[in-house]
């Protein structure tokens, strides 16, 4: 019937295109529907199954898509973002089935090390989706030289600000610099119109507490690897200096750190901002916005604007990919799922890339679809997308900044940076002592591998 | 005398080997269910073992190695001082206040005890990982009920961190867990006040026992092996908290927080998956529980069957 559906369309435009002399126009869609994607695997296969984190129903949608397409039943294993790590290792561990499987940058060299990724290169029509990679994605998903994976989002950090806020201040534009950044939240707390005018991405976590240091060191100037991986961490490093004066906003130093910033996540931090009571956020994923600007989740929504950060708008980006996982039950069919995943559906269109864009606000990892009106009109309702890609444009892989996501130790020493990061924010060491005891870590946490 | 137990016609059983015989389903169960996991953890232990290899059921001998890794990591150690510190708050904070409320319900005079009763359960029922995210609503900084209800009442002037400051952090962790178990132990208790004869209070009253004399040398006494059950059964589960942390806390901040059975998650289950050492430090956690259990059955609860 599907079959029959397909011919009937091409025949269709095919005609109609030969009729209004469009053929030349019409080509693209048809190469689309022509491709690989469209084709059946020529073996059996029961059900297929997915182990994934949670977001919103998209993998409901999405299996219930593939059965329609091609009549095979999907499974899926969902988990919080969290502990998704574990349920997949402990699935893996315990011999059980896993076709698809995704990874944050940051556990995908690990996954990759302990040979739960297959590689891709040879799979029909892999070659075309490498060539439409964003230049972060082909960081996350090329191993090796060996592609493991297809994107599931992309993301830039970026800055928020409550504009109402910013008014009753008085101050026409926000910060330009760190300097002017330190001003408007002091002023922010005198004036009483915020008690705490910054609320920082700083819970325990991958992304939350080591990206905002990341992003404001690599802002700085500075990284926390040099190209022959020794660490950038020792006296008068960009990445020490940088951590002296972010924990000098917190309750020891000026105090206008909000201290829930110990405890958000990127997610729970964009439905704290929307209560308004802070004046800036970040710097986090730019997709924030689209709960700090839902009128269903935020009270103060429409009035939180996106910014670049200072030093020309320096920042950083990473890229979440879907992986084929080596425990699966058929290597054609579970290819396919991951298409539907993170790749093209049936007729040819980055269908989940474009649903997560334009129901989450994420950025995808395919240039084409960046480049598209997808995007363009996907993220309208949240924010200023010009500006969002303007600083999308200036953003660099996290990987250039900390090298070590590379290394199967990145994880272990993640651990010990959330745990010294967060004493020197509380005040119970200083950064001079954080940055030392991690300097000692990283030989530690290689041991631990 | 007892007669000699008969198995079939003419065929006796003596009574130590009927008893071996009536044990072995309970031994077989026991070995499947607590033995063999433990014994496998302890094979683990010994072992390089990392998640492909753990599929593979493919193991390269170690030795030692995981045991000295898990001892020379100093924050092992800090999950240990944790885990005593916290152990040690909520077991008395059980103990007293399981006393305390017990002896409350327990008066049947007064009509609202026998609401409380059942109510009292009810936390019980709640998931500890549901009781975990409940309370991290209870102490958000800005907007939970616990400060709102503290400033409004002029209980404290300035919002308080509880779960975020970490001179705070683990006790905040500790109230919620409290919170969730003390029913266990109210209900142990309360169930040993209801086997305390009527008649010793009466004549207490008569020869003018006053009530805290009443409950120092009649109900105390009386309770004492309860009492010794309920602080083996909690220490062991305090030992190994686990969920109140996930959901409240993750271990920070810094690493206030981070306790025995956090660290052996940590080690095992996050990237790179290290199972040997992860195995080697649950074990040693196990051998801790078992240590502290010896030493409450050699004082405590000797002191009391005796």
């Amino acid at each position: 019937m599907t079959i029959d559906r397909r011919s009937m369309n091409r025949r269709q435009m095919m005609t109609g295109a030969a009729g209004l002399g469009l053929a030349g126009a019409a080509r693209p869609a048809f190469a689309q529907a022509a491709g690989p994607w469209g084709e059946a695997p020529k073996s059996k296969v029961d059900k297929l199954n997915f182990v994934v984190w949670t977001y919103g129903d998209i993998y409901t949608q999405i299996s219930k898509r593939f059965q329609a397409d091609w009549g095979v039943p999907v499974e899926s294993t969902i988990s919080s973002f969290n502990d998704h790590p574990t349920k997949l290792a402990t699935m893996y561990a315990a011999g059980e089935k896993i076709d698809v499987s995704q990874s944050s940058p940051f556990s995908f060299p690990n996954f990759v090390n302990q040979g739960l990724a297959e590689p891709l290169d040879d799979l029909p029509g892999a070659k075309e989706y490498a060539a439409d990679f964003t230049a972060f994605t082909k960081q996350v998903a090329m191993v090796d030289g060996k592609l493991m994976g297809l994107p599931y989002f992309a993301t830039a950090w970026v800055w928020n600000y409550y504009s109402d806020m910013l008014e009753k201040l008085k101050i026409d534009k926000p910060f330009a610099t760190y300097e002017e950044l330190i001003e408007h939240c002091v002023k922010a707390k005198k004036d009483g119109v915020s008690r705490y005018p910054i609320l920082w991405i700083a819970g325990v976590g991958l992304e939350q507490l080591p990206g905002t240091w990341y992003q404001m060191t690599w802002n700085k100037g500075g990284t926390f690897f040099d190209k022959q991986g020794n660490h950038m961490l020792g006296d008068g490093s960009i990445a020490r200096e940088t951590l002296k004066w972010w924990a000098n906003t917190f309750e020891k130093g000026l105090d206008i750190a909000d201290p829930e910033s110990l405890k958000v996540q990127f997610t729970s931090g964009a439905k704290a901002f929307g209560a308004g009571k802070n004046l800036y956020r970040g710097p986090n994923h730019h997709y924030g916005l689209n709960i700090c600007n839902d009128p269903a989740q935020s009270p103060i929504a429409g009035k939180v604007k996106v910014h670049g950060s200072p030093n020309g708008g320096k920042t950083i980006a990473d890229a979440h990919v879907y992986f084929l996982c080596t425990a699966n039950r058929n290597k054609e069919w579970a290819w396919k799922l991951l298409q539907y995943l993170g790749g093209k559906t049936k007729d040819g269109v980055y269908t989940q890339a474009n649903t997560l864009a334009k129901d989450a606000m994420l950025g995808s990892g395919y240039q084409s679809v960046m480049n598209s009106n997808v995007i363009k009109t996907g993220w309208a309702p949240w924010g200023d997308v010009p500006a969002i890609l303007d600083i999308w444009g200036k953003s660099t892989y996290i990987g250039e900044v900390c090298s070590s996501i590379y290394q199967p130790w990145h994880f272990p020493w993640t651990d010990q940076m959330n745990i010294e990061v967060q004493k020197c924010l509380t005040g119970q060491i200083t950064a001079d002592a954080c940055c030392d005891n991690l300097i000692k870590g990283i030989a530690e946490a290689k041991r631990k591998v | 005398m007892r007669p000699p137990f008969r198995w079939g016609r003419g065929r006796e059983l003596s009574a130590s080997w009927f008893a071996f015989f009536m044990n072995v389903p309970t031994l077989a169960f026991l070995g499947v269910v607590l033995a063999y996991p433990i014994g496998y953890a302890v094979y683990l232990s010994l072992h390089r073992v990392r998640l492909a290899d753990l599929r593979r059921g493919v193991f390269a001998f170690a030795g030692w190695e995981n045991y000295s890794r898990v001892l020379g990591d100093p924050l092992f150690w800090v999950a240990v001082k944790n885990t005593l510190i916290f152990t040690a708050v909520t077991v008395s904070s059980e103990i007293v206040l399981a006393v305390a409320i017990a002896l409350l319900i327990n008066q049947a005079g007064i009509w609202t005890s026998r609401i409380t009763r059942s109510l009292i359960l009810l936390p019980y029922a709640i998931p500890p990982i549901a009781n975990g995210l409940i309370w991290t609503f209870l102490y958000s900084f800005q907007f939970g009920f616990l400060n709102r209800i503290l400033l409004s009442t002029g209980l404290i002037h300035e919002r308080i961190n509880w779960a975020g400051n970490p001179d705070t952090a683990l006790y905040a962790v500790a109230v919620p867990y409290v919170w969730r178990t003390l029913p266990f132990a109210i209900i142990l208790v309360h169930a040993a006040l209801q086997g305390i004869p009527r008649e010793l209070y009466e004549q207490a009253s008569v020869d003018g026992a006053r009530a805290w004399h009443r409950f120092r040398h009649i109900t105390l006494p009386m309770l004492r092996q309860i009492l010794a059950v309920i602080l083996v059964l909690r220490t062991a589960f305090a030992f190994s908290v686990f969920e109140e942390i996930l959901a409240i806390t993750q271990g920070g901040p810094g690493d206030a927080t981070w306790v025995s059975a956090w660290y052996s998650y940590k080690i095992t289950f996050a990237p790179p998956n290290n199972f040997g050492m992860g195995s080697a430090s649950a074990f040693i956690l196990a051998l801790m529980v078992g240590l502290m259990a010896v030493v409450y059955m050699r004082t405590v609860y000797r002191r009391v069957t005796l």
